[in-house]
């Protein structure tokens, strides 16, 4: 299964809802996912072995990880171009 | 009015957070357009996340209160009010009675700014109400007056739509966010000091030029980022200053189980309110969706959590060193009356610091300097303010002994804003109302400042082609 990290400033608020928007779209897409939150000062230390990041914060760019921008999920323009780069990441 | 609505908000309190806002969510749900299931759902996954935080408090309470306590004891540095962060303070916000009306009062307070021209950011972002919700708890228990609570909370909302106005080129500029403001109740007031403390800076000769990489900060202050060890060695800290280790046997075994406590509570906290958030989105998602279906057309600033920001290298630096800092001006200051121990909202500095950094225009070296001389400051006001907060959380049905353990919070407790307010409610009615004309009066600067701006940005605009 694929591993999709959410990444925001707090791994609280605003990864909560990309979360819920990213697991909801996989889920009717049929793609199975493992979507987990974080903060991104988790991301200072040894990198995360996922499959794809959507952060809507800025992650640091030493990252080896396709990393997806989700702040059209946040404000709702360009959500849906947003959630199809998340699926074509993810095949 | 008042006479009706004392024994209403006495019977919420009683009831508690944990069955009211289920109630009032499901309720605010359907009158939003949400079907009952998924209205219900929301509400009561709402108050799961109320049980949750209040075990973790529970805990930290039980756990770090005593051994802060006897580490004041100990070392004669008397920092025994508990930080609880602002997983905690939050969720004492919302579940006091100011809190329950904040939603529907909020979103009417933001139409009516928008509505009137005053202020141009809708903000998204329900969730960061309780910021609002926390100055109208603390006005509404030093005024013993829910009504002036409510009016503080509506005028504090106010003027963070204004600041959040305000900041937002810069915001927009330095985060390439375009169309975003930050109206959060942590990073607008602290980034409007900024901008005094940037004049300042700049007049300093030897200042200037100064700046550090962000890159070398990561690698080298790295380890301060993680909660989970942050309260690891934090614990061990405060186990080995307050129990000291007179008797191995049981003294080791208090250091090591408040080690991993403290680990367990900053690891746990966001995690439940992670289950708050999830209960209050899609009420959230409705509310976004009824106010645009309202007024279409209009264009807003989208008003986002500063959390879209906290991930830029020079906040994030500016934060790492801050961690350590803020520890020891808290030591420092204790002999100047400073009693808050900074715990929980260590981990919760890059809000304090996400609109400071691109007012600095990301110079690390000022922002550490002005973010530590405005937490130092902070510190004063959040010791001031402890027994209030413990108060409003004792209130809101949080697992505290009144007498036994002070809490407070950096991050909000801290804030200039909320000194403001406090200090307002302090004087009594006057000083309420005053207060609320002032900020008004900010509003209405603000709004005459945004228009100057957008005439010069115009003539700007227009002069471009024909140079």
């Amino acid at each position: 299964m694929k591993k999709v990290l959410i990444i925001c400033g707090t791994g609280v608020a605003t990864s909560t809802v990309v979360a819920a928007k990213v697991r909801d779209h996989l889920a009717a897409q049929g793609i199975e996912a493992d979507v987990s939150q974080g903060k991104v000062m988790d991301l200072m230390g040894p990198a995360p072995e996922v499959d794809l990041i959507v952060a809507t914060t800025e992650v640091p760019a030493t990252l080896d990880v396709p990393v997806v921008r989700a702040l059209p999920l946040l404000t709702g323009i360009g959500e849906d171009a947003a959630l199809a780069e998340i699926v074509s990441a993810l095949s | 009015m008042e006479s009706i609505l004392g024994p209403i908000s006495g019977y919420l309190t009683g009831l508690g957070p944990s069955v009211v806002l289920p109630v009032l969510i499901t309720i605010f749900g359907l009158i939003l357009g949400l079907k009952l299931g998924k209205s219900f759902r929301a509400g009561v996954t709402i108050g799961i996340g109320f049980i949750g935080i209040n075990l973790v408090i529970g805990l930290l309470g039980g756990q770090v209160g005593p051994a802060a306590t006897a580490m004041a004891e100990g070392l004669g540095v008397s920092l025994d009010v508990v930080d609880v962060g602002w997983p905690s303070s939050a969720a004492i916000a919302f579940g006091s009675a100011i809190g329950a009306m904040i939603i529907p009062l909020g979103l009417l307070v933001n139409v009516i700014l928008l509505v009137t021209g005053l202020t141009r950011t809708f903000d998204i972002d329900l969730w960061n109400y309780w910021h609002s919700a926390l100055i109208g708890a603390l006005v509404a228990a030093v005024t013993e007056s829910f009504l002036l609570g409510l009016l503080s909370a509506a005028v504090h909302l106010a003027l963070v739509l204004a600041f959040a106005d305000l900041t937002a080129p810069i915001v927009q500029k330095y985060f390439q966010l375009p169309e975003i403001s930050f109206p959060h109740g942590t990073s607008a007031p602290y980034g409007l000091l900024a901008i005094p403390l940037n004049r300042l800076f700049d007049a300093i000769p030897g200042l200037k030029g100064l700046d550090a990489t962000p890159a070398a900060i990561q690698k080298r202050f790295g380890m301060f980022g993680e909660s989970l060890m942050m309260g690891l060695v934090l614990g061990l800290l405060i186990g080995i200053f307050g129990y000291g280790f007179d008797d191995p046997a049981a003294d080791s075994t208090a250091i090591l189980t408040l080690a991993i406590s403290l680990a367990a509570a900053m690891f746990l906290l966001p995690r439940m309110v992670a289950i708050l958030m999830e209960g209050l989105m899609p009420i959230s998602e409705a509310a976004r969706t009824f106010v645009q279906k309202r007024f279409p057309g209009r264009t807003f600033y989208i008003g986002l959590d500063s959390a879209v920001a906290v991930g830029q290298p020079s906040v994030i630096a500016t934060s790492l060193i801050l961690v350590p800092v803020t520890l020891l001006i808290a030591v420092a200051l204790a002999p100047a009356g400073n009693r808050v121990l900074p715990l929980v909202d260590l981990a919760t500095i890059p809000f304090v610091v996400a609109v400071m950094v691109p007012i600095f225009r990301g110079n690390i070296v000022r922002s550490v300097i002005g973010g530590g001389i405005l937490i130092g400051a902070g510190l004063f006001v959040a010791t001031w303010i402890a027994p209030t907060f413990t108060q409003v959380a004792v209130a809101s049905g949080f697992a505290l002994e009144e007498g036994q353990t002070t809490i407070s919070s950096i991050v909000d407790g801290a804030n200039p804003l909320t000194a403001v307010f406090f200090a307002a409610a302090r004087l009594g009615v006057p000083g309420v109302l005053g207060a609320a004309l002032l900020s008004l009066g900010a509003v209405f600067a603000i709004r005459v400042a945004m228009a100057r701006r957008d005439r010069a940005a115009a003539a700007a605009g227009s002069q471009e082609p024909s140079a």
